[in-house]
């Protein structure tokens, strides 16, 4: 070849090289921004090349390239959705400004959390306790109605059972197992002495807590609902034995080698006798509270990926306490209790692409057998007996569909069904009823800030022979990064509690609106909770008492029409600090004020009733010491002296009047509780056991807690009822086999 | 003609090579900068920097290895400064990268599983009481794999000695041993080699750092 051409070629070589490697560098800059703040940490790139950068903490950007022509600008972070801008790149500056999207993702939507309460893993804003926060709880006496105590809405009532929330009566809260209803949550009872949680807080793995305005998939419930959810497969197979001078308890939990179905039982027997012996009890037990019970579970997971839950119980106690008379005929008064109970949950879930299906069911059987007498120079005499047993069924299915990441649609129906009979004395009542419903909900995600929650539930009662419509309401919103704002408006119905109906009456449902108010601030560590709340109630049931020349705990109320109504009003404070401000130390504090009046069974007038108690704190306080390996936990209530009163039914002109015989204020409430849980074995991973030892210790300042008064048949003598024991002190050692079950141990007896 | 099909072969030769050339260099200079970050901004950047790199070269895992990676360590930045709240979003970021590493290099990939165990022990930092049995097992689970895979691989022993110095002695950890097992760690260091002048070779100066603490404690 002539040199010319050679030259040329390289030339032509040298021309393309140059091209290539592109000397000119343009300079691309601008700003991302949402609704008008800097966005930082967004990766800008120039598509398919190396070129690119990150945005700086106020959204600004600035890279140089040496690519030529059209090219693609992407802007991604995992929080907007991704935008791509097509540049022409010359040989001058560009400039671009970019707004982005906002990606609506389950974790950063708000929900709804106006009255609710949630004790879980997940992460939401109304998770502000783990479970295993609530059962190590002091005080707490391992039930979690008794944890439940130290949050804010939930009043404390000593002598009967009961959640009561918001001046609402214990029977006006409900309490569910994955979506069933349990029908006896609390062991059967004698008047003045509450009755027990019979279920062990190891068996569930959250819950939701409502003080008022829950969802339409719940109802007859006019204060509050406790959901309970039932733990899914165990980790591992372990046996687990629980000794204490007052229990002795063994189970096993077996989980098969595919991790597809797990089988477990447990067995255990109560005699409260040794405690006597100890320790100086108010109540004279003349028959030890003594009980024994067991329970069984199954679960498994089908091949189509359902999953089916088996839960069944059985719980029976005895008890027998003598008081002296309130009557002078008599020295002193007895009342024996023989009670049975037995409980058993079957669900399934199954999802289907975009469908979530839950089916449940529940049936419980309750018998309660109480013996009452009177002694007078060690004779017994006047005995009679009330006899009252229950079969309850339950069933209910929800279809949910998803909308999007975070919206839904469901809908289902709900049957509860009870027949229930009682004999005292010449009294034989049978009583039946169906309630059937059918509810409907929707949760609007509309922004990652702002989500809605609209529901409406409708029932039929079979013995009402009546029909109601409810609808709920809330919305949530996030005002800024760490503040939430709910509402919520609902309307609840229930029916008259059948121990009411002992008489010809026309009744109807009973009636509550809530309108609820809520500000939140959750950041690391640290939460905090301001909620306000007005609930009116309407048709509440009237009632008189038509034996009453009884003793006051042998008197029957009987239900008269629905005129009764009230109001609760109240503002509540939450404040809890997770081992952010002082070290290792996990600490809250819960004020409630109550402003409530009704006008219901036999008052006569519009009272504060019982139950309310205007102001209530509660402190609680943990502290973990790894070095010694001990839990340390206090906790502390005080609550404004209820009223109690003295009421009397007579009969003027024909017409049943109440009028207040004696009325007057219990001494404010306290009580200081402390526990340690010490778990030696924590951390050593070839250890085969895993013991832990409880000592816990309530009312360790013998505070003398009044809960109310009883009354004699003509008002002129009157007796404290008062806790069992003042300060009461429980032992005991829970040790587990097979797997470190340590949570659960303590979960079990705190 | 042969002068042309040659230079035009040439041309085209040093055209790929000076691609390859390109993503060694910039992967070689991004690499650089693991030792010099310091703030989870500076790590979040990095990792901005990796996902464009990977985005590009959709076959070779170690840009994604290396994003995974800087995510990995502005979450050990933040746990440092006590701010657990974003460990999760992290380590959703972190595991999306791995399993797109895994996707390319294969399940035998003794570093990404070290990366892995990594992701899952920042998770288990959010509530350790809570997560020990959950995210603490599968992080367990993921170190055996990778010690199984290549038992002398330095970076492997580095962590497993991190975790016995900082658990707390009454969970089974140890200050000595940890020291241990750093001694051990920087003994690999001195004899593993690398496959490519571009594989991971971080933590030599962890190692070394933890080392001089004991040295200055003798003094």
């Amino acid at each position: 070849m002539k040199m010319k051409t050679q030259r040329q070629n390289i030339l032509l070589l040298i021309f393309l090289m140059a091209s290539i490697m592109g000397y000119s560098q343009v300079k691309i800059s601008g700003k991302v921004s949402f609704k008008n703040k800097g966005v930082s940490e967004v990766n800008v790139t120039l598509k398919d090349t190396y070129d690119g950068t990150t945005t700086d903490a106020q959204g600004n950007f600035s890279f140089e390239t040496s690519e030529k022509g059209d090219h693609i600008i992407t802007f991604t972070h995992p929080k907007y959705e991704n935008i791509e801008r097509t540049v022409s790149i010359e040989n001058q500056e560009i400039s671009l400004n970019v707004d982005l999207k906002e990606q609506i993702s389950e974790i950063d939507a708000v929900v709804v959390s106006a009255g609710s309460i949630e004790a879980s893993d997940k992460k939401r804003a109304t998770a502000l306790l783990s479970p295993i926060d609530i059962y190590t709880t002091a005080g707490a006496d391992g039930q979690i109605s008794s944890a439940l105590t130290y949050l804010p809405g939930v009043q404390k009532v000593g002598g009967t059972e009961g959640l009561f929330i918001r001046g609402g009566t214990g029977t006006e809260s409900k309490i569910f197992m994955d979506g069933s209803l349990i029908n006896n949550y609390f062991s059967n009872s004698v008047p003045g002495i509450a009755g027990r949680d019979q279920f062990n807080t190891s068996l569930f793995k959250g819950n939701i807590f409502s003080s008022g305005g829950y969802s339409a998939l719940y109802g007859q419930a006019l204060s509050g609902a406790l959901m309970l959810e039932s733990v899914d497969l165990p980790d591992e197979s372990t046996y687990s034995l629980g000794v204490s001078p007052i229990f002795l308890n063994a189970g096993f939990q077996k989980l098969s080698d595919n991790k597809n179905y797990s089988y477990g039982a447990t067995a255990g027997y109560s005699l409260l006798s040794l405690m006597q012996k100890v320790f100086n009890f108010n109540t004279d037990f003349v028959e030890a509270p003594q009980g024994f019970n067991g329970d069984l579970n199954f679960r498994f997971k089908t091949k189509s990926g359902g999953f089916f839950k088996y839960y069944g119980m059985f719980n029976s106690n005895k008890m027998g306490v003598r008081s002296e008379s309130l009557e002078p005929k008599y020295d002193f008064s007895l009342v024996k209790l023989n009670g049975k109970n037995t409980f058993h949950n079957l669900s399934f879930k199954q999802k289907f692409g975009k469908y979530l299906l839950n089916v449940g069911g529940s049936y419980s059987y309750n018998r309660s057998d109480l013996h009452f007498s009177t002694e007078t120079n060690d004779i017994e005499s006047n005995r009679s007996q009330l006899l009252t047993d229950g079969n309850y069924l339950n069933f209910k299915a929800v279809l949910e569909r998803k909308i999007n990441r975070i919206s839904a649609l469901r809908g289902g129906f709900e049957l509860n069904n009870t027949d229930e009979n009682l004999n005292f004395e010449a009294v034989q009542k049978h009583y039946k009823d169906l309630i059937s419903s059918a509810f409907l909900e929707t949760d609007l995600g509309f922004s990652n800030a702002l989500s809605a929650k609209i529901g409406v539930r409708a029932e039929h009662s079979s013995f009402l022979g009546k029909n109601n419509i409810a609808p709920r309401f809330a919305i949530a919103y996030r005002l800024a990064k760490d503040w939430t704002t709910s509402l919520a408006y609902g309307l609840f119905y229930q029916n008259p509690e059948s121990k009411y109906i002992n008489g010809p009456a026309n009744l109807g449902f009973q009636k509550s609106q809530h309108y609820i108010f809520q500000v939140q601030r959750a950041s690391e560590g640290r939460t905090l909770r301001f909620e306000a709340f007005y609930k009116k109630y309407d048709q509440l049931i009237k009632t008189f008492n038509i034996n009453q020349d009884k003793e006051q705990n042998q008197q029957t109320q009987s239900a008269l029409n629905n005129n009764g109504y009230g109001y609760a009003k109240g503002v509540e404070f939450f404040w809890r600090d997770n081992k952010k401000t002082f070290e290792n130390i996990d600490y809250w504090i819960s004020y409630s004020y109550l402003d409530s009046k009704r006008d219901f069974l036999n008052y006569p007038i519009s009272l504060q009733p019982s139950f309310a108690a205007e102001h209530t704190l509660s402190a609680v306080a943990k502290r973990f010491i790894p070095e010694w390996k001990l839990g340390v936990n206090l906790s502390y209530t005080y609550a404004k002296g209820r009223p109690y009163y003295d009421i009397v039914s007579t009969f003027e002109d024909g017409k049943a009047i109440n009028y207040p015989r004696k009325e007057g204020r219990l001494k404010d409430y306290n009580a200081l509780n402390f526990s340690i849980n010490y778990l030696p074995n924590i951390g050593k991973k070839d250890a085969k056991a895993f013991p832990v030892f409880v000592l816990s210790v309530s009312n360790i300042l013998g505070s003398k807690n009044v809960y109310g008064y009883n009354f004699s048949a003509d008002g002129s003598r009157s007796s404290a009822i008062v806790p069992p024991v003042n300060t009461f002190v429980f032992i005991g050692a829970f040790i587990s086999f097979g797997v470190d079950n340590t949570d659960d141990a303590i979960n079990n007896n705190l | 003609m042969k002068k042309y099909l040659l230079s035009f072969a040439l041309a085209f030769v040093s055209l790929t090579a000076f691609a390859q050339a390109g993503y060694d260099k910039i992967m070689a200079e991004k690499i650089g900068r693991i030792e010099v970050c310091k703030t989870s901004e500076d790590f979040q950047a990095l990792a901005n920097d990796f996902q464009r790199i990977g985005s590009k070269e959709s076959t070779k895992w170690l840009p994604a290895y290396y994003a995974a990676f800087s995510y990995i360590q502005k979450g050990r930045t933040l746990m440092r400064d006590g701010k657990m709240q974003e460990l999760d979003a992290i380590a959703d970021q972190a595991e999306k990268q791995l399993s797109m590493a895994q996707n390319l290099a294969g399940a035998d990939n003794a570093e990404i599983h070290l990366l892995r165990k990594m992701s899952y022990s920042l998770r288990m930092m959010v509530n350790p009481a809570q997560r020990y049995m959950t995210d603490g097992a599968r992080a367990a689970e993921e170190l055996n794999t990778a010690e199984k895979l290549e038992p002398a691989n330095p970076r492997i022993a580095l962590i497993k000695a991190e975790d016995v110095y900082f658990t707390p002695e009454q969970y089974g950890g140890s200050k000595t041993k940890g020291l241990e097992m750093f001694k051990d760690a920087q003994a690999k260091f001195k004899t593993y080699k690398p496959k490519t002048g571009l594989d991971p070779n971080w933590g030599r100066g962890e190692a070394d750092y933890f080392l001089s603490l004991q040295a200055e404690k003798a003094k």
